[in-house]
């Protein structure tokens, strides 16, 4: 039976570098190392283009190349017979291997040397197996899919979003030993990413923010397309997202309104995918690991899958019968006195018309949508004494600047509540039916509007 | 080339490819095709204008044919240590049988790369998989390298041995 590319997409990885020959117009054969061959799909594969050579100029000139790869695991040897059909200078393919080509460099000790100039696509005529001895395969680490399956029914159980993504990073944990996860979600119109869930760091970051087309996470996003690192790359790492974003983020760094972003020191492997429904991408998966190469095709098969059942439920909770049909009316009327259970001294709440960030005494805790919406709440309950909200009100609140209509308004409170929680605020969004919350108070505030309109 | 010229190869190259390096060989099929081929070993000639690279006839039959027909064969030479990549062509290449020292020297040629690897955290084991061959399937493949590149990824690559 002749090996399928899917077969064999192990040896594309490059654990041992593969080698490519092809002719001059005048049949002359070369030979030239590769740093990198990337699955496309079940009959095609892509190149990177890094140099002008020999190689680049006979391909153009003679469009045949064979390529080896070797399996680093049993030693089976490989020969494909490939037809150069086109090159890629950008989009989704281009960036992926871009991304893999800064790890790979980096590993090899070319970082700056080695540059992505395409993403050369052949067709695969052919594929060989070359006589030679093999060791035996290991038992497999686990079985991916009985791993995805049971995750995903574990998601069709969730019925709010907060436990949805909780359950998500259960099931990375369970299922998968993956133990280091952050979910994101995607705010187009601010073209950033925020972190509304992580597990397996010391600090959870929620609320940290990435800038779409920064390292792994926002390129994943941007490009709509799986970003996968086998080895550290500094151009991709978080040192330098943040920094960019710092950089980038002019009068809100003098504030001091940054969240740092979670990550794991010594991160070599890292797989970001984006979190889709239908063609909207919604946010991204991102998990990572301190092992290089811990994630090869197949992990990210199994990830790309349960993001989107992910993708798939977070639009189901999102515009679902459910919270449409209890949010209305499940708002209690009763508003319940607060003042009594106040106590200690009056907390200064500060808002910034600016960016909409709150401040808690000189504390950063939030801003953007998620600042605006705390602001509200506190707003109406300084004047009204109201604790009772519901999530369809907030959507028509016009002090409320939501992007759209599609936002993720349950995500946005998510974050909130979250932040309130870490920041051991004296003010807490407690979740009382599907579509409503209650505002606590326990201290009294004085709140104080900082710039434009109020 | 006449053989009166200095040899392509200096001693230190000589040496180099002898060495515990990474050898792949490629032909090309008179219908613009390529073929590939590992090999296992080097031997230079003692005056350094001819090499012989041994290689497995089973999995080096298309590359076998493709020099027996076009006498074109293209070597590289790869150190994994440093990357540091030499391509050496020739177009009156011919396949040999072996001299009696030869499977002696795919042996302990094998022995070396793997044990380089090893040290690099490769497994050794594989790469012994990879490389072992028959001794009774083991050809050579003569030639005069005609050019030489070096071709360490970097602002070196592709310089010429002689210009």
């Amino acid at each position: 039976m002749k090996p399928k590319l899917d077969a064999i997409r192990v040896c594309l990885d490059g654990a041992i570098p593969g080698t490519i020959a092809t002719c001059s117009r005048d049949g002359v054969p070369n030979v030239a190392y590769l740093s990198q061959v990337q699955y496309v799909d079940a009959e095609h594969v892509a190149l990177s283009w890094q140099f002008f050579n020999t190689t680049r100029r006979n391909i153009l000139d003679n469009p045949f190349a064979r390529v080896a790869l070797i399996d680093p695991i049993t030693a089976a040897h490989h020969r494909l017979l490939l037809r150069y059909l086109r090159t890629e200078e950008d989009g989704p393919l281009f960036e992926t291997m871009k991304a893999k080509l800064a790890g790979i460099a980096s590993h090899a000790g070319m970082a700056g040397v080695f540059r992505l100039l395409g993403a050369d696509v052949y067709r695969v005529l052919e594929i060989e197996r070359v006589p030679g001895a093999t060791l035996p395969p290991p038992p497999p680490r686990a079985n991916l899919l009985a791993a995805l399956r049971a995750s995903v029914e574990e998601l069709c159980l969730c019925s709010d979003l907060d436990g949805l993504l909780g359950r998500t990073l259960d099931c990375l944990e369970r299922h998968f030993e993956i133990h280091h996860a952050m979910i994101l979600m995607l705010d187009a119109a601010a073209g950033r990413l925020y972190t509304v869930a992580s597990r397996g760091y010391d600090a959870s970051g929620i609320g940290s923010e990435i800038v779409l087309g920064d390292g792994v996470i926002g390129v994943a996003a941007r490009e709509r397309t799986p970003i996968r690192i086998g080895h550290f790359a500094a151009e991709y790492s978080y040192g330098k997202a943040i920094r960019d974003n710092l950089a980038r983020s002019g009068l809100s760094a003098h504030m001091d309104t940054e969240i740092p972003l979670p990550g794991l020191p010594g991160s070599n492997s890292q797989l970001a995918v984006p979190i889709r429904a239908g063609q909207r991408v919604l946010g991204v998966l991102y998990v990572e690991s301190a092992q290089e190469r811990r994630f090869g095709y197949d992990d990210e098969d199994v990830m790309v899958s349960l993001a989107g059942g992910l993708g798939a439920a977070i639009q189901l909770l999102h515009h679902g019968p459910a919270e449409h049909g209890d949010e209305g009316r499940s708002a209690p009327s009763a508003a319940a006195p607060t003042a009594a259970a106040q106590a200690g001294p009056p907390l200064r709440v500060r808002h910034f018309a600016e960016n909409d960030s709150v401040f808690l005494d000189t504390d950063y805790l939030i801003k953007g949508v998620a600042g605006s919406i705390l602001w509200a709440l506190l707003r109406d309950h300084a004047e009204t004494g109201r604790t009772a909200f519901n999530n369809r009100e907030l959507r028509l609140d016009p002090r409320i600047r939501l992007p759209d209509i599609s936002d993720n308004l349950e995500a946005r409170l998510i974050l909130l509540s979250r932040r309130l929680v870490e920041r051991e605020a004296p003010i807490r969004i407690e979740k009382t039916g599907r579509g409503c919350f209650q505002l606590r108070v326990d201290r009294p505030l004085v709140l104080s509007h900082v710039g434009a309109s109020a | 080339m006449a053989r009166s010229e200095l040899p392509l190869l200096d001693d230190e190259l000589a040496d180099f490819v002898r060495g515990a390096v990474s050898i792949t060989l490629a032909g090309c099929h008179e219908s613009g095709v390529p073929h590939l081929a590992r090999g296992t070993g080097c031997r230079v000639a003692a005056d350094r204008h001819q090499l012989t690279v041994l290689l497995a006839a089973s999995a080096g039959a298309d590359v076998l044919a493709d020099v027996r027909s076009s006498g074109r064969v293209a070597v590289v030479f790869s150190l994994p240590q440093t990357h540091r990549t030499l391509q050496l062509k020739g177009d009156d290449a011919r396949v040999v049988s072996l001299d009696p020292g030869d499977p002696t020297l795919a042996a302990s040629y094998v022995d070396a790369f793997a044990n380089g690897l090893q040290a690099l955290g490769y497994s050794g084991a594989v790469i012994r998989s990879l490389l072992q061959a028959d001794p009774a399937d083991l050809v050579g493949i003569r030639f005069t390298p005609a050019s030489g590149s070096l071709q360490t990824p970097g602002p070196q690559a592709g310089q010429a041995l002689r210009s």
